[in-house]
């Protein structure tokens, strides 16, 4: 059963990365856009995440109560040292949520609209960083676990762990990775010459993504990090992040063609191929400490947890993931599916 | 300000206003399927009006009530590590549950809120009933989370150690229902009043007086049928908390000390210094008998309880007079509008109207003053005679800035939903049906 939850709680991480992703993504490119792209994508994001964007946003809090039933003490660890940086990505979660729905169901269109914008926007920039930040700094060997917490300084326990370069450069990474998926999920929503738009966002995100990519291993790598280090070491993260680099050949080729579905499944196989090199070179240590690192698997919740709990995800996901798909086809895909029908139009 | 209190707050502040958009994100979609019924059955325009704008609440008032709960999922740990440590596990099975109830009432959201004219149309509405039903799934599967904090089950507690967990116990620990019974009655009871009320206002300013009646009835139905049934899942909690929260039951009634055929204090000050409860009536020996059914039952008094493990007095009695005291008055308005129906030319009359304006927000300050009952007649135990509070909070200084923070970032949201709703029923007023 434990590995019915490791997959669960890895699952739910990787659609959050790629659906919230994407999501916060959209929010991304419009605050990197001309005045006048960034009304359509208002309109295009509308009427692709409409509705699946509160579904997208749902598997966060499946992963938070997955990690705190199954693997209490990570978890602790988490909302101990990680308060402040969780605390805005919640502020940015929820400026940006109330955002959406005020700037799509007001009933009135007035001047107020540009406040649910910048609201909007904004928050999809920082959250993704902070998000990145929290993931940075449990790999960071910045967390200092004591006996007792009260023994360091406010900076040392709560601030230092997050607040450093590298965990702002993984923050930075994630939110470029974000802008990238977003953008290549736009093109096939586009029609008309706009998709070109988003081709030029996607060419500039990718461009990003490497340049950050490859800075943040180049600073962990000079100043020591424990993490880089493993990561080169092992065969099997620098291998799935070669195939990820790789991948952008057929990713390019498919969206030239204007395979819409097959462009995204590359995108979305690219970022699970990052996400995987990244947990898999210090699989099950996740949170590496100063000291040392701590295993994801030698601190669970007994066994009698870990059953209920599996079987209750297995039940929740038989019931929610036919649903899902079923949302994403009658809405998201509608347009692409009766494109490839008929191919004249 | 201590950072126990702080925290104590900031969870407080911030669980009121989650509790009114969840509750109201629970309890619309049933008015909204009940509409959209109406409109398949007699093709009324009226009712498909009504039924989108009620759509566009229910959407508004669920991505506010998942914001305000994705951050109350986090603030369970960021403010209370310890607890959440120890308690997490053994409390999952509710919270995963409810994860997942609360994924598919996303899903028929989205198939709801985007479907018209594009799904069949039975399918459609069954999407509506399907928000509502997970909606109070999920609601019942957090209040049994809550249940567990007042009687903690399903674990043996051996050394400091939490052992033998069985978390289908926990679940369903012997609180469980009584709360949750309560609560869905409440959330019933309090948007149905809410909403009524802000129609009758339109209808007592005579805008659309057609649609908001229409709209009236729905609401106000549902509203007084809970509101009728409440008293009798309040007697069902009462008789429960008095065996397994004795001093709970006696924070309600400030009663200090034990006695037989205990009297009922209906109102008064309470004077926690002297241990006297002033300008109060006294029905006799009616605690006795609420709480366990016989006038001459001995009735525990806080003084028979360390004093380390009374919670605070004054606020548990207060918030609890308000509670039934409200409860009372909404159950007669209640039977009011039953009679009404009978009675047609009440509804020409415009005190009519203006009664239930007056009663719109009461549904609600009962609900939180209950919730205040609950939470703070618990103190000082977060997990009930197991884990105090204040070993629970997190080690990190300077929550009261958090607590600021959200004091802000809600007050100014609850300001814009305000206003968001204002514009709505403008809107709807000045649509041709």
């Amino acid at each position: 059963m434990l590995y019915v939850v490791l997959f669960f709680l890895i699952f739910s991480l990787y659609l959050y990365v790629v659906l919230g992703g994407a999501d916060y993504g959209a929010g991304i490119v419009e605050l990197f856009s001309s005045e006048e792209n960034q009304k359509i994508t208002k309109k295009t994001l509308y009427r692709v995440m409409g509705p699946v964007w509160e579904a997208n946003h749902i598997w966060i809090i499946i992963l938070i109560v997955i990690l705190w039933i199954a693997f209490p003490v990570y978890y602790n660890i988490m909302v101990v040292h990680l308060h402040i940086p969780l605390t805005i990505v919640l502020l940015g979660v929820t400026l940006r949520g109330v955002a959406f729905v005020f700037r799509h169901y007001d009933a009135v269109i007035d001047n107020s609209q540009r406040l649910y914008d910048a609201m909007f926007k904004i928050s999809s920039l920082v959250t993704p960083i902070f998000l990145g930040m929290v993931f940075g700094t449990l790999i960071s060997g910045e967390i200092k676990i004591v006996d007792d917490i009260a023994t360091l300084s406010f900076y040392e326990a709560f601030v230092r762990p997050w607040f450093n370069v590298f965990s702002v450069l993984i923050g930075l990474f994630f939110a470029a990775l974000c802008a990238f998926l977003s953008s290549v999920l736009l093109i096939g929503e586009s029609e008309g010459g706009k998709e070109n738009i988003y081709i030029r966002k996607a060419r500039i995100a990718t461009i990003v993504v490497f340049v950050v990519g490859l800075i943040t291993f180049g600073y962990g790598y000079i100043s020591d990090y424990v993490f880089v280090k493993d990561f080169i070491k092992n065969p099997y993260s620098v291998i799935s992040m070669l195939l990820s680099g790789l991948l952008l050949i057929p990713l390019w080729l498919t969206i030239k063609n204007g395979r819409r579905i097959l462009s995204r499944l590359f995108a979305g196989l690219q970022v699970f191929l990052i996400l995987l090199a990244a947990l898999i070179s210090h699989f099950p240590d996740i949170v590496i400490t100063e000291t040392g690192s701590i295993s994801l698997i030698d601190n669970i919740a007994p066994d009698s947890v870990i059953n209920a709990l599996g079987i209750a995800l297995i039940i929740g996901g038989t019931l929610i993931l036919p649903g899902l798909f079923h949302l994403l086809k009658s809405f998201k895909m509608i347009k692409i599916l009766e494109r490839n029908n008929n191919p004249s139009i | 300000m201590e950072n126990l209190d702080a925290a104590r707050l900031q969870m407080a502040f911030t669980l009121i206003f989650h509790i009114v958009f969840a509750c109201i994100g629970m309890v619309m979609p049933f008015f909204m399927v009940v509409s959209h019924y109406k409109w398949l059955k007699t093709r009324d325009q009226i009712y498909l009006t009504l039924t989108k704008s009620w759509q566009k609440g229910v959407a508004i008032f669920f991505v506010t009530g998942a914001v305000s709960g994705t951050a109350l999922s986090f603030e369970l740990g960021l403010l209370w590590p310890e607890f959440m440590k120890h308690a997490g596990p053994i409390i999952g099975m509710p919270f995963s549950l409810e994860g997942a109830a609360f994924f598919v009432e996303a899903i028929a959201l989205g198939f709801y809120l985007y479907g018209w004219n594009k799904l069949p149309e039975k399918f459609h509405w069954i999407t509506g009933i399907i928000i509502g039903v997970s909606g109070v799934a999920s609601g019942i599967l957090v209040v049994a989370a809550n249940g567990w904090m007042n009687a903690p089950s399903g674990f043996d507690y051996i050394d400091g150690k939490f052992l033998n967990i069985d978390p289908i116990q926990a679940m369903l620990n012997p609180a469980w229902f009584t709360q949750a019974l309560h609560m869905t009655l409440a959330a019933f009871t309090a948007t149905g009043f809410a909403v009524a009320g802000i129609h009758a206002y339109q209808i007592y300013k005579k805008r659309k007086v057609e649609l908001h009646k229409k709209a009236f009835k729905i609401a106000i139905t549902f509203g007084a049928i809970a509101a009728i049934l409440q008293p009798i899942s309040g007697d069902i909690s009462a008789k429960d908390i008095a065996e397994r929260q004795p001093v709970k039951l006696a924070a309600m009634e400030a009663h200090y000390n034990t006695e037989k055929g205990a009297p009922l204090y209906i109102g008064g000050v309470v004077d926690a210094k002297t241990q006297e409860v002033k300008y109060k009536i006294a029905l006799p020996g009616m605690l006795s008998f609420l709480a366990f059914g016989d006038f001459d039952a001995e009735v525990k008094g806080l003084n028979d309880f360390p004093e380390d493990e009374r919670p605070n007095v004054p606020i548990v009695h207060y918030a609890f007079q308000t509670m039934v005291g409200i409860g009372g008055i909404l159950m007669l308005a209640g039977i009011l509008y039953f009679i009404s129906l009978k009675k047609k030319k009440w509804f020409q009359d415009r005190k009519y109207w203006l009664l239930f304006i007056i009663l719109a927000p009461m549904g609600f300050i009962a609900l939180e003053a209950g919730w205040i009952v609950t939470e703070v007649g618990r103190q000082p135990w977060i997990i009930h005679k197991i884990m105090r509070t204040k070993d629970a909070v997190t080690p990190m200084p300077g929550i009261v800035f958090s607590f600021y923070m959200y004091v802000v970032v809600y007050l100014t949201l609850s300001v814009a939903v305000t206003w968001l709703m204002l514009r709505q029923i403008r809107v709807l007023n000045q649509s041709n049906q």
